[in-house]
C-alpha cells in the first residue's frame, strides 16, 4: 500500500488528484453534516471556475511543457472577449469563431517572431501581452461594452444536468482533446521531446520551429475560446476585467505537474490542478473563509512548487545536512555532472 | 577483463597503413575529399573513405583526430565545407538528419540524445520517419520490445521514464532506437563507454546480427580490445586526415597504436630545469559519488601535474572538485597545508585557487562582456574600497593582466565573443593571474579547439607561471599535451586512478594503454 | 561526382544571421533615430511646450521611473522581471501612511526597510535555490495581495496628516518627485558603474556558471540586486503615497508592466548582463513622451496602450540573436 502511495505521489500528473481527494475529505469534514459545502451548487461553482481558469491554465501549461512561457494569455483573453462581444450580436457562434481565429493568429505571430529571430518567449510574449491588451483597449474605446444578447449570456452559464454549463463542458472537451493529442499523436510526443531536451530533439530530426509555432497557435486558440465564452457569460467585454488570470493559471498548471524546465506535465494533470484551485476557492467561500484566503493559498502553492522544483534544492539540503554533521544517514545525490541512479549490480 | 586474442603477425607489406581493398563489391557508403573547419581549427582535411556492406568497420584515432566530426557529417547532422558523399553509388548531399534517416543511415552519437522526461517507448521512436501522426501503438511496441530484447535489455519496461534509468541503460535505449530504424548503415560513436561488460557483449551480438543481414556498421571506439574482438577492419584518422584502412587480421595492437600516434614529437613543450617546491595542493581519498573513487595526488609549487583520462574517467571531476564546483565530494584537500572546505567556489578562490574551465564559451569567459570586464572579474574584491571601484584602476589592472597573459592590449574594449579561440583562452588565463602570490591553477582541456600557434603561446605561459611558483593541475584528453607538458602524469580510467608517472617515465604508450582499457 | 560545397542553410536563419551580426550598438542606432523622430514630433505638437503639460508628464515619469530603475537591477541580474513589484509598491504605500503618525523620518525608514525586505526575501529564494524568478514573484504577488486584503480589510489608509507633503514640494523649479527620481536613477547608475556589487550583477547576469567559476557566488549578488530593487520601489511608494495622501493597494496596479516596458524599450537585454539604468531612464522618458504626445494630439488612452505595446515588441525584436 505504501508503495502504491509513494509511486502515486511521485507521479507529477497524479499529484493534484491526490490533493483533490484530500480537499474533498477535508471539506466533507468541515461540512459538519449541515450540508453547506458538498452541494450541487458548489459543484456547479467549481465547474464554472474550471471553465474560467481552465483554458488559460491549459494554454500556459502547453507552452511550459514545450519549454517556453506564454505571458500573453491575459492579453489574448481580453482581446478575444472583446472581439466575441463586439462581433457576436447576430451570430454568437460566428463571434466566437472569429475570436478563436484572432487568438490563433496572435499565437502564430508570436511563434513566428520567436523562431525566426531566435528570441526567448518571455520577451516576445511580454510584448504580445501589452500589444493585445492594448488592442482590446482600442477596440472597446476604454469602456465596458455590453453584450446585447442576454439569452446567450444566460445560456452559456445555464446549469446543465445540475452542475455543468456550456462553458464548463467546452473546457472539459478542450482538455479531453488536448489529452488525446498529447498522449496519442506524434505531435504530442514531439512536443514533450522538444520541452524535455531541445538539443536531443533537434538531433533526432524533430522540426523544433514548427512545433513551437504550433504550440503558440494552440495556446492562443485555447485562450481565445475561453475568453470569448467568458465574456459572453459576463455579457460584457472589458479590457481590464480579465487581468488576473496569469497567476491562477500558472499556479494551476504548476500544481498539475507542469515544470518550467519543460517536458513534464500532462493536460489531465493540469485539469487536476485547475480543479484543486477551483475547489479550494469555492470550498473556502462556502465554509465562510474570506476571499483573501484564495490569494494566500495560491501563494503557498506557488512557493512550495517553485522551491521543490528548484535546481539547487537537493544540493542545499545536502550541504546543510552535512554541515549539521549527520553525514552517515544522508545519501549524497549522485553525480557532479550527470545525474543517474547507480545500481548495485553494476 | 577479456584477454586479447593472440593475432598472428603477418609480414604485411603495408607500411604506414595503406592496404589492399578487403572486400569485393562496391561500397555502400563513401565520402570523397571531405573537409570541415570550426573557426581556425581544421577538423577534417580532404578525407576519403569507403564503407562496405556486411562489414563492421572500426574508426580509431586520438582525441581531436576528427572521428566524431566525420560521422556527424555521414549522419547528416553536420554539413561539410567541401566534399561529396555517396550512398549506394549515388551522390547525396545530406542536408538533414531526417534525410539521412530516409536513406537508411542510423546513428548513436557520443552525447546521449535522450529526452529524460519521456518513456523508453517514446525515446525509441523519437524522430523516426516511420511514425505517422496517429501511431499504431501495438506494432510499434512490439518492435521496440524486440529491439530491447536483442540487446538483452528486456528488464527495461517500455513505460519507464528514461530519467529514472542509469546512464548505461539510457545508452541501451538509444542503441535500441538505432535498431528500430530500417537502416543499412549503422554508426556508433563510443557506445560502450558507460556500459558494463555483459551489456557490451549483448551489443556485440546485435552488431554481429546486423552484419549477417548484410548491413554496414561503423564503430568509433578508443577500446582496442573491442576493435580486435568484433571488427573486421579499422580506419585510422590522425589530425583530421586519413591514415589508412587495414584489415584486422593484418595488424596488431601495437601497430594500431603506432598508426594512431605516429608523428614526430613537435617541440612545443619547452624544457624547464627548475626543481619543484613544497606541496601546494594535497589531495587524499577524494571521492565523488558516481564519478571519482579514492583519488590522491600532490601538486608541488612549480610543477605541472596532468591527469589523463577519457571523458567520464573522472579527471574533470577531480579538477572541478578542487575548484569548489562539486558539492558532494568527500575526502581531504589541503592547500599550502591548510585544509579546504569542499563544495564552495568562493572558498577555493580564498585559497588562491583559480579555475580555467574546459567549457570556454559558457563557463570560461563572459562572452558578451568586454575584455576588460573579463580580465578584472576576479580582481574586484581586491581592487574595491568599501565596495567602490575606480574604473581607472580597473583599466590599469586589465592592462597589466593583458600583458601577462599575452592578450592584445589594444582590444581591451572588444567583446570577448569577437576574439579568436586562442585569445579567448588567454583571456581565461589572464583573469587568474592577478593575485599577489603565486597560487594554484586548475585547468580542464586548456587548448581545446585552439590552433597550433596559440597553443605554443599558452604552453609558454604555463611554463612561465611555473617558474614564478604557481602549481598547475591539468585534466586533459589530449595525450600529446599531457605527455609534453606534464612533470607528473596521473592516469584515470572509469573513476579510478590507474598509474602515476614522473619525469622520464612519462611515455605515450603506457599512458594511452592506461586510459583506454587498462590490462591490469 | 560533382563537388558539393557550402552549407545548407534555412532561409530565415541566413537573413537573421546577416542582420543579427549587428550588435546592440546598431540597435542603439535605431533607438537613437526613434528618439530624434519623437523629439521632432514633440516640438511640432501644439501645446507640448507649455509648462503644465511638461510638469504633469515629468511627475508621472518619476513614479514609474523609480520602479523601472529597480526593475533594471532585477533584469540585469538575469532574472527577467518581477511580477510582484507593483504589489510591493502598493503595500509599501500602506505601511508608509500607516506609520506616518510616528513622524516622517521613522515612516520613511520603515517603508524602505519593508520594501527592501519584501523583495530581498524573494531575491534570496531565487538566488539561493535558483528557483524560477517568475514563479517566485507570482507567489509573492499573491502573498502580498492576500495579506494586504486581510490586514486592511480591502480599504486604503487615509491618514489626516500633512507630514508627507514635503515630498510633493518643489526643489526650486524642479518638481520634487522628479528630483527624487533623478536622484534614484543617478544612485542606481553609480552603483552599477562604480561598485563591486554593480560589476557582480553584470557578471552573474551574463552567466551564473562563469561567475561561479570565477569564484563569485551568484546568490549574494542576486539577493542584493533584489534589495536594490526594493529600495527603488520604496522611493516610488513614498512619493505616490505623499502625492495622493493615501496608502492603497490600487496605487501600484500595472506598475511592473510599465517598469519592464521602460527597461526593455531603453535597450536593456531581457537575458541579463547587458544594459544600464541610464538606458532605462531613456526608455522611461521615451514612453512618457509618447504618451504625452498622444494625449495632446487627441488620441485616447486606448491607442496609447496599443502603441506602447508595439514599441515594446519592436524593442524586443531588436535583440535578436544569430541562430547557432
Amino acid at each position: 500500500m505504501t508503495r502504491f502511495l509513494s509511486a502515486f505521489f511521485a507521479n507529477r500528473t497524479a499529484r493534484p488528484f491526490g490533493v483533490l481527494v484530500l480537499i474533498v475529505v477535508v471539506l466533507g469534514i468541515a461540512d459538519d453534516g449541515h450540508d453547506r459545502v458538498l452541494t450541487m451548487s458548489t459543484a456547479y461553482n467549481v465547474l464554472q471556475q474550471f471553465a474560467t481558469i481552465g483554458p488559460v491554465a491549459l494554454a500556459l501549461g502547453l507552452s511550459m511543457m514545450v519549454g517556453e512561457f506564454d505571458l500573453s494569455v491575459g492579453g489574448i483573453l481580453s482581446l478575444a472577449g472583446c472581439v466575441a462581444v463586439i462581433t457576436g450580436s447576430s451570430s454568437p457562434v460566428a463571434g466566437l469563431l472569429l475570436a478563436a481565429a484572432v487568438g490563433a493568429f496572435c499565437g502564430l505571430a508570436q511563434g513566428t517572431i520567436m523562431t525566426w529571430l531566435n528570441l526567448s518567449s518571455i520577451g516576445v510574449t511580454l510584448g504580445g501581452l501589452l500589444t493585445f491588451g492594448g488592442l482590446s483597449y482600442f477596440l472597446t474605446g476604454n469602456t465596458t461594452i455590453g453584450y446585447d444578447r442576454l439569452d446567450v449570456a444566460l445560456g452559456v452559464n445555464a446549469p446543465l444536468l445540475g452542475i455543468f454549463s456550456i462553458r464548463s463542458l467546452t473546457a472539459i472537451v478542450l482538455f479531453l482533446v488536448a489529452t488525446l493529442v498529447v498522449s496519442w499523436t506524434r505531435f504530442g510526443r514531439d512536443l514533450l521531446a522538444v520541452g524535455s531536451d531541445r538539443r536531443a530533439a533537434t538531433i533526432v530530426g524533430i522540426r523544433v520551429s514548427r512545433i513551437l509555432i504550433a504550440v503558440f497557435v494552440i495556446s492562443g486558440l485555447l485562450t481565445a475560446i475561453g475568453g470569448g465564452l467568458l465574456s459572453y457569460g459576463l455579457a460584457a467585454a472589458s479590457p481590464t476585467a480579465l487581468a488576473d488570470t496569469l497567476v491562477p493559471g500558472a499556479a494551476a498548471a504548476i500544481l498539475g505537474g507542469v515544470s518550467l524546465s519543460g517536458g513534464k506535465g500532462r493536460p489531465i494533470g493540469i485539469a487536476g490542478g485547475v480543479l484543486v484551485l477551483s475547489m479550494l476557492r469555492s470550498g473556502l467561500t462556502a465554509i465562510g473563509v474570506p476571499p483573501f484566503a484564495h490569494w494566500i493559498v495560491t501563494a503557498a502553492v506557488l512557493f512550495a512548487v517553485a522551491i521543490l522544483d528548484s535546481e539547487e534544492l537537493s544540493r542545499r539540503v545536502y550541504s546543510f545536512c552535512r554541515a549539521v554533521g549527520r553525514r552517515s544517514d544522508v545519501h549524497p545525490p549522485n553525480g557532479s555532472s550527470i545525474l543517474f541512479r547507480q545500481r548495485a549490480d553494476h | 577483463m577479456q584477454a586479447l586474442p593472440e593475432n598472428q603477425r603477418t609480414k604485411s607489406a603495408a607500411d604506414a597503413g595503406l592496404s589492399a581493398p578487403l572486400f569485393l563489391g562496391s561500397p555502400i557508403f563513401s565520402a570523397r575529399d571531405l573537409s570541415k573547419s570550426f573557426g581556425p581549427v581544421n577538423a577534417l582535411k580532404h578525407l576519403s573513405v569507403d564503407f562496405y556492406p556486411g562489414e563492421i568497420r572500426a574508426i580509431c584515432g586520438e582525441n581531436g583526430a576528427g572521428k566524431s566530426t566525420l560521422v556527424k557529417i555521414l549522419a547528416g547532422i553536420d554539413r561539410p565545407d567541401a566534399g561529396t558523399i555517396c550512398f549506394d553509388g549515388k551522390v547525396c548531399p545530406l542536408s538533414s538528419s531526417i534525410e539521412a534517416q530516409r536513406l537508411g543511415i542510423a546513428m548513436v552519437a557520443q552525447e546521449l540524445s535522450i529526452c529524460p522526461d519521456l518513456s523508453v517507448f517514446d525515446n525509441i521512436w523519437l524522430g523516426s520517419v516511420d511514425v505517422p501522426f496517429l501511431p499504431r501503438r501495438k506494432e510499434l511496441r512490439r518492435r521496440a520490445a524486440e529491439a530491447l530484447r536483442l540487446l538483452g535489455a528486456e528488464h527495461i519496461a517500455l513505460n519507464t521514464t528514461v530519467g529514472q534509468l542509469t546512464i548505461g541503460e539510457r545508452q541501451l535505449v538509444e542503441i535500441a532506437r538505432m535498431l528500430t530504424r530500417n537502416a543499412r548503415v549503422f554508426i556508433l560513436d563510443e557506445p560502450t563507454a558507460t556500459l558494463s561488460d555483459s551489456e557490451i557483449d549483448r551489443i556485440f551480438v546485435a552488431l554481429a546480427r546486423i552484419k549477417r543481414e548484410g548491413h554496414s556498421v561503423i564503430y568509433i571506439t578508443h577500446r582496442l580490445a573491442e576493435v580486435f574482438k568484433i571488427c573486421d577492419s579499422v580506419t585510422v584518422l590522425r589530425n583530421g586526415e586519413m591514415v589508412g584502412t587495414v584489415g584486422i587480421a593484418a595488424i596488431d595492437r601495437k601497430k594500431l597504436i603506432e598508426m594512431m600516434l605516429g608523428r614526430p614529437f613537435v617541440e612545443m613543450y619547452p624544457e624547464h630545469g627548475y626543481s619543484a617546491g613544497d606541496p601546494l595542493l594535497q589531495i587524499e581519498g577524494l571521492s565523488v559519488p558516481g564519478a571519482v573513487n579514492d583519488f590522491s595526488a600532490v601538486v608541488p609549487r612549480g610543477d605541472i601535474v596532468c591527469i589523463a583520462g577519457q571523458v567520464g574517467s573522472g579527471a574533470e571531476d577531480v579538477v572541478r572538485t578542487v575548484a569548489g564546483l562539486v558539492y558532494n565530494a568527500t575526502g581531504s584537500v589541503r592547500v599550502n597545508g591548510k585544509p579546504m572546505r569542499l563544495g564552495s567556489a568562493e572558498e577555493a578562490f580564498e585559497h588562491n585557487i583559480n579555475f580555467v574551465s574546459g567549457d570556454r564559451a559558457e563557463e570560461g569567459i563572459f562572452r558578451s562582456l568586454s575584455v576588460t570586464d573579463n580580465l578584472v572579474a576576479t580582481r574586484l574584491r581586491a581592487l574595491s574600497r568599501f565596495g567602490f571601484l575606480n574604473p581607472n584602476s580597473l583599466r590599469a589592472e586589465a592592462l597589466r593582466l593583458a600583458a601577462r597573459a599575452g592578450v592584445d592590449q589594444r582590444r581591451l574594449r572588444a567583446r570577448a565573443d569577437d576574439l579568436s579561440g586562442g585569445n579567448q583562452q588567454k583571456l581565461a588565463f589572464g583573469r587568474c593571474l592577478g593575485g599577489a602570490q603565486a597560487g594554484l591553477l586548475v585547468l580542464i582541456q586548456p587548448t581545446r579547439g585552439i590552433d597550433i600557434g596559440a597553443r605554443a603561446e599558452i604552453y609558454q605561459l604555463m611554463h612561465g607561471l611555473c617558474s614564478e611558483g604557481y602549481g598547475l593541475l591539468v585534466a586533459s584528453t589530449d595525450l600529446e599535451e599531457v605527455v609534453g607538458l606534464g612533470d607528473v602524469v596521473i592516469t584515470m580510467y572509469r573513476s579510478r586512478q590507474v598509474g602515476n608517472y614522473r619525469g622520464k617515465a612519462i611515455n605515450m604508450q603506457d599512458i594511452m594503454a592506461d586510459i583506454i582499457h587498462p590490462l591490469k | 561526382m560533382n563537388s558539393v560545397g557550402g552549407r545548407a542553410s534555412e532561409k530565415p536563419a541566413s537573413v537573421a544571421s546577416r542582420l543579427g551580426s549587428m550588435h546592440l550598438d546598431k540597435a542603439s542606432l535605431i533607438q537613437g533615430i526613434a528618439v530624434v523622430a519623437v523629439v521632432i514630433f514633440a516640438v511640432s505638437t501644439p501645446g507640448f511646450l507649455s509648462t503644465t503639460s511638461i510638469r504633469s508628464l515629468l511627475t508621472t515619469v518619476s513614479f514609474v521611473g523609480c520602479v523601472a530603475v529597480g526593475m533594471t537591477f532585477i533584469t540585469l541580474s538575469g532574472n527577467i522581471m518581477s511580477f510582484s513589484i507593483g504589489a510591493s509598491m502598493s503595500a509599501t504605500t500602506i505601511v508608509f501612511m500607516a506609520s506616518i503618525a510616528l513622524g516622517l523620518i521613522p515612516a520613511l525608514i520603515l517603508a524602505f526597510l519593508f520594501c527592501a525586505a519584501l523583495n530581498g526575501i524573494q531575491g534570496w529564494l531565487i538566488g539561493f535555490f535558483r528557483a524560477n524568478p517568475l514563479i517566485i514573484s507570482m507567489a509573492a504577488y499573491s502573498m502580498i495581495i492576500g495579506s494586504a486584503v486581510y490586514i486592511t480589510g480591502g480599504r486604503g489608509v487615509y491618514p489626516l496628516t500633512n507630514k508627507a507633503d514635503i515630498l510633493t514640494a518643489n526643489l526650486g523649479p524642479i518638481p520634487g518627485p522628479l528630483a527624487a527620481f533623478l536622484f534614484v536613477a543617478i544612485a542606481g547608475q553609480l552603483i552599477l558603474s562604480f561598485t563591486r556589487l554593480g560589476r557582480n550583477i553584470y557578471l552573474v547576469g551574463t552567466s551564473p556558471r562563469a561567475a561561479k567559476a570565477a569564484g563569485i557566488e551568484p546568490w549574494r549578488t542576486v539577493l542584493w540586486a533584489y534589495v536594490a530593487a526594493g529600495l527603488c520601489t520604496a522611493a516610488s511608494a513614498v512619493l505616490v503615497a505623499a502625492r495622493y495622501r493615501s496608502g492603497d493597494m490600487e496605487h501600484g496596479i500595472g506598475y511592473e508592466y510599465h517598469a519592464i516596458s521602460a527597461v526593455l524599450v531603453g535597450g536593456t537585454s531581457i537575458r541579463g548582463g547587458e544594459g544600464s539604468v541610464l538606458r532605462t531612464l531613456v526608455g522611461t522618458v521615451f514612453i512618457a513622451l509618447m504618451q504625452g504626445l498622444l494625449i495632446l494630439r487627441g488620441f485616447g488612452i486606448e491607442l496609447q496602450y496599443l502603441l506602447i505595446g508595439l514599441i515594446v515588441l519592436a524593442a524586443i525584436m531588436l535583440q535578436w540573436k544569430v541562430r547557432t
